[in-house]
């Protein structure tokens, strides 16, 4: 009997192991058998999800979403059959995988698309191991449920408990109705999330003089990610649990961020968690009380079970800290993990207004930011900073840390919270000594205005692929002078992060950056073909934040027959125009706009059309490109044409004395857009019968949550002051007068 | 014509009715019992308030039976949804623990006992088994004190008053654990010296979770921890920082691991507040 007792208690573990991992031992047994091919058929596919109470499209991939998780063990050969069943292109890439050029699932780069209703072949060996996770490479499929996780496993791997686990988010609002309003600048996200950091919220706050500065240095409200998502999902459920545990186990987790544009704090109510690889590659051992994983990132983390009465939540917080994902490891009562506190936006706001340039430059103040060890974010954590400040409650001649203590967030609290400089690789990781060095800086640059994201302020189709050679050492020193923090991947190969650690510098093949920091890395350049660099947010890679680094005298790609029609349908990408148009239905008349623009140019009509003669009708149209790295100038040609009865001898005098023929014209005229403090646009015409207009336009001036003003005046003695209240995404409720037109009230409908 | 008039009459009763029933602010209603734990009606406040969500959940806590009356939407929330709302809040259920920041948070009128949280038994962390482990063993004898007391020490910087009396005890057993024969001859004598007044400082501390008491005696403690670990020469670097506004304004001084500067006498109320007098090697 106690032999039997004994038995069982050394099966357990296993049974828990082989619950996760059945495909695992399944394939793992069949290559050490067979002949070490592992072979998998993914038929890629429409259908129908529900994570809100809304069906909506999504992509699944084998019936499931996440897709499924691959596993491989390092000296096999991965053979892939991707169906495509979707009634449009797809493509899956390999994250992290050092493999041959043509299999690196790059559409229009490595490979042509894979085109609806088609089988492709995904094969070539494994030659690493690790956590690492597949996704599709095509348009913006990723968003919506082409992600998985992709574990490559050591030949002798410890016997340990192990989930995979693939981080993602979900929107009820269509990827590419997301990417367009954001280059639209909508602020309906912000509406969303609670982050419209309007007026009067900053007055109530006691942060209306930090509102005027933020607006004066021309930046609207700030946030740290982009989109409002409706759910944040682990292994795509928003709260799931592993009951198998007992106390006193150590779980492997081995967790990639699969999430389009989410960062997520990792947290976990039993104790802390031990951080044993990144990106794939082993580390020394860390415990951190939390973690950021970047987009894209992969972390392996130990977690132990510390009784077995209770289940331990696993928390997965969106870095906006909007929500978050549980999963409960353990079985019984659910021990819950402390909830990350809500930013503190208007603290947020301050620091940047400090770090910002009245020229749109970051000014670091001398402080030399690198590896994510000094957050500027955490003057926005209440855990590390305190609970936000009430009015005049700050005490006087109080000793408050300055410099650059002030964003160490491991100095400022007992909060471990794990940085890059904390990474020490296992194995030296040195690279040939005598091998030449070319050394490639880069700045990370953009705008949120305009949502146009950039490398040295020039995206992937404005650039040529950056030509290296097989056998040197490159080394990427890396620069963000954006305000937004980018996770940099380098497909096929990895890098080197300088970060103190000597020979020991850990291997990585994600980096995320934040504002102002530089971060050096060096690889060797050991392979053959292009291989894509570039932001892993999908909106930023999609808007060309990304270049190609491509090896000298390549063989050609068997996967490209047209190198040249790749080329142009892969620059198509970031190329793209994203359409706005509005209209304001009112008593008064019609007020409305349409636009069409892409990372430089902008065409434009808008419109003012009564309901009757004397009310006039009247479209001005500008086409236009903009300049510099903020945008804030754009130089455009136009045309104008006006109707208007009025009535006999009364005629209209500009500023300048010049008459106007506002009742019937046709002109064309050449003039400029610049963005002045305060958000205010100056415009400058001048038309082709010799008539000058300028023009000062304030839209959109957050008063509340939901309340925008505007207003408009011009040398015409034109002007024009509304106030709208935003109801619903494409709906708001609308007042304003017009010098033309008189009052009006009315529904703008805006797409 | 009659008929017509009672058909109207009959729909306006019906619209009316309909309305009212429609017009109750939770639909699909579920009403369920739950065990909620608490003490006073502050807890009251805090629970109700804390699973209250408009038109879609309400409830009613009872104190003396500790039961909550539930109504909710059930097309709109769950019972596991709700309850979480409340554990984050700082109340157990049979369901969920609060993190133990939330119940941390509670006003002690709040701090009901928690019946359902297990005893962290052994790991494998403690036991050497954990092969990932990076903690390290010392075997200095004081060293236990020193680490009882840092932990102490952070106890009061979190401004937690149970936690303090927590450590207070491993601090009282740290030092009952000290083999005094063992010591040099010098640390030996401050030892004798102050021993009394530790065990005496350690035992206030933990009798008490009044946090200004267990910070009067943190002063004398924290000043007789530094004559002790002056002269026994610490594993670590230690700092010895002063704050100048503590102790009435006659100022209070402390040891800490870190050069930064986190004050146990005012806690996150001035957590800056004070200047390092001395680094002990």
């Amino acid at each position: 009997m106690d032999r039997l007792l004994i038995l069982c208690k050394k099966i357990l573990p296993v049974a828990a192991i082989s619950f996760f991992l059945i495909k695992t031992s399944l394939a793992q047994s069949i290559s050490k058998i067979s002949g070490k091919t592992v072979r998998y058929d993914l038929y890629v596919k429409d259908t129908t999800v529900n994570f809100t109470g809304k069906e909506k499209r999504a992509i699944a991939v084998n019936g499931q979403i996440p897709m499924p998780t691959l596993t491989f063990t390092e000296g096999d050969t991965a053979e892939i059959y991707v169906h495509n069943e979707l009634n449009e292109e797809t493509s899956l890439h390999w994250h992290g995988l050092f493999l041959p050029n043509q299999y690196d699932g790059v559409p229009n780069l490595t490979q042509m698309p894979i085109k609806a209703h088609t089988t492709h072949l995904y094969r070539f060996p494994i030659i690493q191991h690790g956590t690492h996770w597949y996704h599709s490479h095509t348009a913006l499929q990723e968003q919506i449920g082409m992600y998985g996780s992709m574990i490559l496993l050591k030949k002798e791997e410890p016997a340990l408990p192990t989930i995979p686990i693939i981080l993602s988010e979900w929107t009820d609002y269509k990827p590419e109705n997301v990417h367009r309003m954001l280059h639209n600048a909508s602020d309906y996200f912000a509406i969303k999330k609670g982050t419209t950091q309007s007026y009067s919220e900053a007055i109530r706050q006691g942060h209306f003089k930090t509102k005027i500065t933020n607006e004066w240095k021309r930046m609207t409200a700030m946030d740290v990610s982009d989109v409002y998502y409706n759910n944040f999902l682990i292994n795509g459920k928003s709260e799931s649990s592993a009951p198998q545990f007992k106390a006193g186990d150590q779980v492997r987790l081995r967790i990639s961020n699969g999430g389009a544009s989410t960062y997520f704090w990792l947290t976990y109510a039993g104790g802390k968690m031990t951080v044993i690889a990144n990106d794939g590659n082993d580390v020394v051992p860390v415990d951190v009380d939390r973690l950021i994983v970047a987009v894209s990132e992969t972390y392996d983390v130990i977690i132990r079970i510390p009784n077995d009465s209770a289940a331990y939540e696993f928390l997965a917080t969106s870095e906006d800290r909007t929500k978050s994902a549980s999963l409960y490891l353990g079985s019984g009562i659910r021990q819950l993990a402390n909830p990350l506190p809500k930013l503190k936006y208007f603290e947020g706001m301050k620091m940047m207004n400090g770090m910002m340039k009245m020229n749109g430059d970051l000014d670091d103040m001398g402080m030399q930011m690198s590896l994510n060890q000094m957050d500027m974010n955490v003057v926005m954590y209440p855990e590390i900073t305190g609970e936000a400040k009430k009015k005049s409650t700050e005490m006087k001649g109080m000793k408050t840390n300055t410099g650059q203590e002030q964003y160490n967030s491991n100095k400022m609290s007992d909060i471990v919270t794990l940085n890059y400089a904390m990474l020490q690789s296992t194995t030296s990781t040195t690279l040939p000594k005598a091998a030449p060095v070319k050394e490639l800086r880069f700045e990370l640059t953009g705008n949120m205005n305009r949502y146009v994201w950039s490398l040295n302020n020039k995206v992937v189709s404005e650039t040529d692929k950056i030509l290296i050679k097989k056998g040197e050492i490159i080394r990427l020193i890396l620069y963000n002078g954006s305000m937004m923090r980018h996770p940099m991947h380098l497909h096929g190969h990895d890098f080197r992060v300088l970060n103190g650690q000597g020979d020991f510098a850990p291997l990585k093949n994600i980096i995320d950056i934040m504002p102002m920091e530089t971060d050096s890395l060096e690889f060797a350049a050991t392979e053959s073909g292009d291989w894509f660099f570039h932001c892993h947010i999908l909106y930023h890679m999609m808007s060309g934040m990304g270049r190609v680094f491509s090896y000298e005298n390549s063989p050609a790609n068997p996967e490209i027959p047209n190198p040249k029609l790749a080329q142009r349908k892969l620059f198509a990408d970031d190329r793209k125009f994203h359409f706005m148009a509005e209209n304001d239905f009112a008593n008064n008349g019609n007020d409305g706009m349409f636009m069409i623009q892409n990372t430089r140019w902008s065409m434009g009509t808008e419109w003012r059309l009564g309901y009757h003669a004397m009310h006039g009708y009247e479209t001005e149209t500008h086409i236009g490109r903009y300049f510099g790295k903020m945008q804030w100038l754009m130089a455009f040609v136009g045309f104008d044409w006006r109707k208007r009865e009025i009535k006999m001898g009364e005629t209209e005098k500009n500023l300048f004395g010049q008459i106007n023929t506002k009742d019937n014209r046709s002109l064309f005229s050449i003039g400029i857009d610049y963005t002045l403090p305060m958000l205010v646009k100056f415009q400058t015409e001048i038309f082709t019968n010799g008539n000058i207009r300028m023009q000062l336009m304030r839209e959109d001036i957050p008063i509340s949550k939901r309340l925008r003003m505007s207003f408009m005046v011009n040398t015409d003695k034109e002007y024009m002051a509304g106030i709208k209240y935003v109801a619903t995404k494409n709906i708001s409720l609308s007042t304003h007068y017009d010098s033309d037109m008189g009052w009006g009230a009315g529904v703008t409908l805006n797409y | 014509m009659k008929s017509i008039q009672k058909i109207v009459l009959m729909l306006i009763f019906t619209s009316t009715v309909a309305t009212l029933v429609y017009a109750a602010p939770i639909k699909n209603q579920t009403t369920i019992a739950v065990k909620i734990y608490g003490n006073c009606d502050q807890c009251k406040a805090a629970i109700e308030n804390a699973g209250k969500l408009k038109n879609i959940s309400k409830l009613d806590w009872n104190k003396d039976s500790k039961i909550a009356m539930i109504i909710y939407d059930a097309k709109k929330i769950t019972k596991d949804a709700i309850l979480k709302k409340i554990a984050l809040a700082g109340y157990d259920s049979d369901i969920f623990l609060a993190p133990d920041a939330a119940y941390n948070k509670l006003s002690a009128c709040c701090k009901y006992e928690r019946v359902n949280k297990p005893l962290v038994k052994e790991t494998a962390a403690s036991t050497g088994k954990d092969i990932f482990s990076t903690a390290s063993n010392t075997a200095n004898d004081l060293q236990a004190v020193f680490d009882a007391y840092f932990l102490l020490k952070d106890a009061l910087v979190k401004t937690d008053g149970s936690m303090a009396s927590e450590k207070a005890k491993d601090l009282q057993m740290a030092i009952d654990a000290v083999n005094m024969d063992k010591l040099s001859m010098d640390v030996h004598m401050v030892w004798m010296k102050i021993l009394n007044a530790l065990k005496e400082d350690a035992t206030h501390i933990n009798g008490t979770k009044d946090i200004e008491l267990q910070r009067n005696h943190f002063i004398t403690l924290s000043k007789n921890i530094y004559t002790l670990i002056k002269v026994s020469k610490p594993a670590e670097t230690v700092y010895y920082q002063h704050c100048p506004m503590a102790n009435d304004g006659k100022g209070a001084d402390w040891l800490s691991k870190e050069n930064a500067v986190k004050n146990p006498y005012y806690g996150a109320a001035m957590l800056t507040c004070g200047k390092i007098v001395e680094t002990i090697k």
